[in-house]
């Protein structure tokens, strides 16, 4: 074949994109699709009789649904990550809370599992506030949560969080302010945020 | 050694060849130049709320969540995609020796393509995005920015085909590379986030598709750029034309494993950011090797750096280009990267590809072409020199407060026993760099818009010799001449 140097160029160019195309994309994102849950092995002990890992009904809260998009709109991956990464690569398991119940033993780097019910992991862009993969464990009532969006400064002085005041509206009851429908959902959404189940041991 | 001198035939098929570019050519700068300067306002706001959280706090548009992938999607889709399509089909033209053709066709995809940019802006800042770093508008919105895409730069691959120039030029190479890699990086990166059935790696595809934006389209655009300005500007041949040659299939073959590093210690299989960190650290190997070619093809020239300013915008963007390669490798190792992963380092970085060395490198191309497809001058070599100084200092201002800002913060989030917010606390005060380089760099594209919009209004200087910096209009026919070099 008499060698063209068009189809020479668009057959090297191809071909240079194609190898990681297909090695560190295509097949890494088949192999990670559709995860199966894990079960546990006999005896092992998980408490609320659940069976495997993940459990959706672990990683589920009212109307998370909704609060997974309202999350993803306001951008707050933007300051925010939910990624508990190894000790190797940080110390974010050793901050109190990060990594989920130590005083249980529970505590643990996030693993690909744990994000079933999204449909692309927020593992974040930066960390302006803390890591949120377990805030559903260290912030646990809605009425905490709420003041958490609409007050931030009130716990914590130093906080650099602005205040969401366009997800509350002023009560045309004298009440103060309430949440609108969309933080009742984000609220719901950031109290599911638990990335400790136990992985099964043979998992 | 110098390249012949053309013939009055080769001046007027430049001519031809050049008149044929200019409606969609000057479209794409002039409404790119405009998307700039709405993304450095954002840029600016973002920053400044980044600075003082409470501001704007009742408004839903002025949070930082909206803000930033508002003022990054504006960057990168609005104008500098758009300024590298213009660049693009002008340069191919010129390298090939074939008038543009399908001129409508390509000026209706060209107002798609704006309309797409501006849907997937407004979706982000009206709230419909998904926090997904510069792949956040709405699923609608993609098919859109590809469509339009594939219809302009479509055009490139018949003119590389029909070429009329005997030698393959390496800048053909790049122009051809990047035509196609962005389509299939594009399309890949939406349709598996959009599948949403591998939550994990549609995070890491996000992190892959930013790092194979930079390193398959714009650094192989801007690259055509310089190995076509700094050889036509010194009058030299490239240094090596084999290096040029093995470096560009160095960058092919590395670009697309790069990425997963900025996940490192994330819930991906470790062999994945393993192998991206170590391709970017090898890319640093075709970087070098690409900008040492073009410098020293540039030795003994030094002075045509202060006359011409398409030579002082390409150089500039080719050093900022080499940085890049550096800060990129060194946050892709264990060490260095772990501390800043997830700080304000990786919006100086990502900051530094788009503007530092692809806009750069973009100014340059477009001082070089406007004044050939308008047949007019550029109105103020002034202007020009204000535009450098002040976009220089604000990219460097940025890099160099968020580098260290982000080992300030990096290095109190490494800290376990100490409050988060010190993190916070402590490195918020270099986000006052980050606001004053965009109102810097914004200063410096209202002038540059400006400047634009009087040579698409055919309001130039009309003169035998071109606009230089430090030389009174007319004074001189060449960059070359003003610098007494013969």
């Amino acid at each position: 074949m008499k060698s063209d140097p068009f189809v020479k160029l668009i057959a090297g160019i191809s071909l240079a994109f194609a190898l990681p195309w297909i090695f560190i994309v295509i097949l890494p994102f088949i192999a990670n699709s559709n995860l199966e849950a894990l079960p546990y092995a006999e005896g092992e002990e998980v408490e609320g009789g659940v069976t495997a890992y993940p459990d959706k009904a672990f990683y589920r809260h009212g109307s998370s649904d909704y609060g997974r998009q309202i999350y993803a709109a306001e951008g707050c991956a933007y300051c925010h990550t939910q990624v508990v990464r190894p000790t190797y690569a940080g110390p974010d398991m050793w901050r109190p809370g990060w990594g989920g119940r130590e005083a249980d033993g529970l505590a643990r780097e996030t693993q690909a599992r744990d994000y079933m019910l999204e449909t692309v992991a927020p593992l974040g862009y930066q960390r302006i506030g803390p890591d949120l993969s377990n805030v559903g464990h260290r912030i646990t009532t809605p009425e905490l949560m709420h003041q958490h969006l609409s007050d931030p400064k009130s716990l914590d002085y130093n906080s650099g969080m602005p205040a969401y005041m366009h997800l509350y509206e002023e009560s045309p009851y004298g009440e103060g302010l309430v949440p609108t429908e969309k933080a009742e959902a984000l609220v719901d959404y950031l109290l599911s945020l638990k990335k400790d189940q136990p992985v099964p041991s043979r998992g | 050694m110098t390249v012949p001198q053309p013939t009055p035939e080769e001046i007027e098929e430049r001519a031809t060849i050049d008149r044929s570019t200019r409606f969609p050519v000057m479209f794409f700068f002039t409404s790119a130049a405009a998307w700039l300067l709405a993304a450095t306002l954002l840029g600016f706001l973002s920053s400044l709320k980044l600075r003082v959280p409470g501001l704007w706090d009742e408004c839903q548009f002025m949070g930082y969540g909206r803000l930033f992938p508002a003022h990054m999607n504006a960057l990168v889709y609005g104008w500098a995609m758009q300024a590298g399509i213009g660049v693009m089909l002008w340069l191919m033209a010129r390298l090939t020796r074939n008038p543009l053709r399908h001129i409508t066709a390509i000026l209706v995809a060209g107002h798609l393509w704006n309309a797409g940019v501006a849907l997937a802006v407004c979706t982000v800042w009206f709230g419909f995005g998904n926090s997904v770093p510069l792949l956040d508008f709405s699923a609608w919105v993609w098919p859109i920015i590809a469509l339009s895409y594939t219809l302009i730069v479509v055009w490139v691959i018949p003119m590389f085909r029909q070429r009329r120039a005997s030698l393959t030029y390496v800048s053909e190479m790049y122009l051809v590379g990047a035509a196609i890699w962005f389509p299939w990086i594009f399309l890949t990166a939406n349709i598996l986030i959009n599948k949403g059935t591998a939550p994990v790696m549609g995070a890491g595809l996000s992190a892959w598709y930013i790092t194979n934006l930079i390193y398959f389209w714009m650094a192989p655009v801007s690259l055509a750029v310089a190995y076509y300005i700094i050889p036509k500007i010194s009058g030299r041949p490239i240094f090596s034309y084999p290096l040029a040659t093995a470096s560009f299939w160095l960058l092919a073959f590395l670009a697309g494993w790069t990425g997963f590093s900025r996940f490192m210690g994330g819930p991906f299989p470790a062999w994945m950011s393993a192998v991206s960190g170590a391709a970017t650290i090898f890319i640093l190997l075709a970087v070098f090797a690409t900008v040492i070619n073009l410098m020293i093809t540039l030795k003994g020239c030094s002075k045509l750096w202060e006359y011409s300013p398409s030579l002082r915008f390409t150089v500039f963007g080719m050093l900022m280009l080499a940085l890049y390669a550096v800060l990129s490798a060194l946050s892709s190792t264990y060490s260095f990267g772990k501390n800043l992963q997830f700080s304000h380092f990786i919006v100086g970085l990502d900051t530094l590809a788009f503007y530092g060395f692809f806009s750069m490198t973009i100014f340059g191309a477009i001082y070089f072409i406007v004044p050939r497809i308008t047949g007019a001058e550029w109105p103020s070599g002034d202007r020009i020199r204000t535009h450098f100084w002040f976009s220089t200092y604000g990219i460097l201002t940025l890099v160099i407060t968020m580098l260290i800002g982000g080992i300030a913060q990096g290095g109190d989030m490494a800290v376990w026993d100490r409050a988060f917010s010190t993190s916070y606390v402590n490195s918020s005060a270099y986000v006052v760099g980050r606001a004053t380089a965009w109102a810097l760099i914004g200063y410096s594209n209202f002038l540059f818009l400006y400047q634009l919009a009087q040579m698409f209004l055919g309001r130039g200087r009309k003169s035998e010799g071109p606009t230089l910096i430090h030389a009174k209009p007319g004074e001189a026919n060449s960059a070359k001449a003003a610098a007494g070099l013969s």
